[in-house]
């Protein structure tokens, strides 16, 4: 069926995909266009955002507790078994994650632009996020937000180490500000090109003596590249 | 009373970036309704249970793609549900539609619009499916609240298949048309 240059097929597959009066195998193969037909998907949201609401009118119904107990069974089930790694894993888990985190915590950078490598670093006792790096991989800067302003702990230093893969940890510098900027020693894609994780260690007032992190290893997370 | 979309926003926001105690937050603020919207559906606590437990953890996964500018959060969560109850209801045991549980529904009754009218955002959409014939609105309500496909709104309705396609499709249209002039 060619539906593209016909507006008002496209409205009603819309309006009745949303209703739900679509169904069977041409309720299948809308929700195949809808990936790939970005006006499309536009249209069923306008009707969701005008039919949906009517759900108002249902009276609530109190799930049995066992409902949760069920969801969270799954949600461990496809995890590791190790508490901090999960944290990892599930951070990590999505690309769309740290996007949203770009998306949600951090300024616009460059319009229409998302940043080559993001990393969302927690705390894995909590499994709070508490800081977003970011950098776009031409350029020679590591930009840094504080999620959590509280990290911060007055006459002691935050230290940001890229952990390579199979190599010492490289110091990338001191997280001092909410938005720290840090100069990376080359372009984002030799810095952190074999970098899969980062993490942020308590050091000294102007970081570590050593070269290596001293103190304890408070944050962690994963560096992924996105394009 | 629904929960404010900008706190869903951002237990939703949260959840995302994998904090589960925003997630179980955003859980008790949802769960209920939600089980409501899939419990008449579904017409079968079991599946209801089955369905919200997968809906829950797809929420989860893909809490990132929530797109705020889109869709109000209660709007996203809600479709999710209501999609993959009637992905559920093609599973080759369809359950024989009772009429009585069908009826607070009916036209004459008051019930689903009142509880409309009450609510600041849906005042609008309750005027205008007021402003429906009879018929279209029976209609798209049994379609909307039961899940009924086309051909359940024929047998329910006793009317012929064509018929009641055309009150579903000119009813959307004057929906769309009073919502716009409301707005």
């Amino acid at each position: 069926m060619n539906y593209r240059d016909k507006p008002e097929l496209r409205e009603r597959l819309a309006a009745e995909y949303a209703l739900g009066t679509l169904r069977g195998r041409a309720r299948e193969r809308l929700r195949r266009w809808l990936r790939d037909d970005a006006e499309l998907a536009r249209e069923v949201a306008a009707w969701e955002a005008r039919l949906v609401p009517m759900a108002e009118a249902i009276r609530p119904v109190a799930p049995p507790p066992r409902l949760w107990q069920g969801i969270e069974n799954r949600l461990e089930n496809t995890r590791k078994p190790f508490s901090f790694w999960k944290t990892l894993g599930l951070i990590a888990s999505g690309a769309a994650a740290a996007l949203l985190a770009v998306a949600v915590l951090l300024p616009p950078q460059r319009a229409g632009i998302s940043p080559s490598y993001i990393a969302v670093l927690s705390d894995p006792k909590t499994n709070h996020p508490v800081l977003v790096a970011t950098a776009e991989r031409g350029e020679m800067v590591l930009r840094v937000n504080t999620l959590d302003p509280a990290i911060h702990v007055a006459g002691r230093s935050l230290e940001l180490w890229a952990l390579p893969r199979g190599a010492q940890p490289r110091s990338l510098g001191l997280v001092s500000d909410q938005k720290a900027i840090l100069r990376l020693a080359a372009a984002a894609d030799q810095s952190l090109g074999d970098v899969p994780t980062l993490a942020v260690s308590l050091e000294p007032q102007g970081g570590s003596p050593t070269g290596q992190p001293t103190g304890p290893v408070l944050y962690t997370g994963p560096c992924v590249k996105y394009w | 009373m629904a929960p404010p979309a900008q706190a869903l926003e951002g237990l939703l926001a949260r959840s995302a970036l994998g904090d589960r105690g925003a997630f179980r937050a955003l859980y008790d603020a949802t769960a209920p309704k939600l089980f409501a919207v899939a419990l008449r559906i579904l017409r079968r606590e079991d599946w209801a249970e089955e369905v919200l437990q997968e809906c829950y953890v797809s929420v989860w996964r893909h809490a990132a793609e929530y797109n705020a500018s889109r869709a109000a959060p209660m709007t996203w969560m809600t479709s999710i549900v209501r999609n993959r109850c009637l992905d559920w209801l093609r599973r080759p045991n369809p359950q024989p539609i009772d009429d009585e549980q069908l009826e607070a529904l009916e036209s004459d009754n008051p019930g689903p619009l009142a509880e409309l009218e009450r609510g600041r955002d849906t005042a609008a959409l309750a005027r205008c499916l007021r402003g429906l014939d009879a018929k279209q609105r029976q209609a798209i309500a049994l379609a909307f609240f039961d899940g009924l496909s086309h051909a359940e709104l024929a047998s329910h309705l006793r009317e012929p298949l064509g018929t009641v396609k055309t009150w579903v499709r000119r009813g959307l249209a004057r929906l769309r048309n009073c919502l716009e002039l409301q707005g």
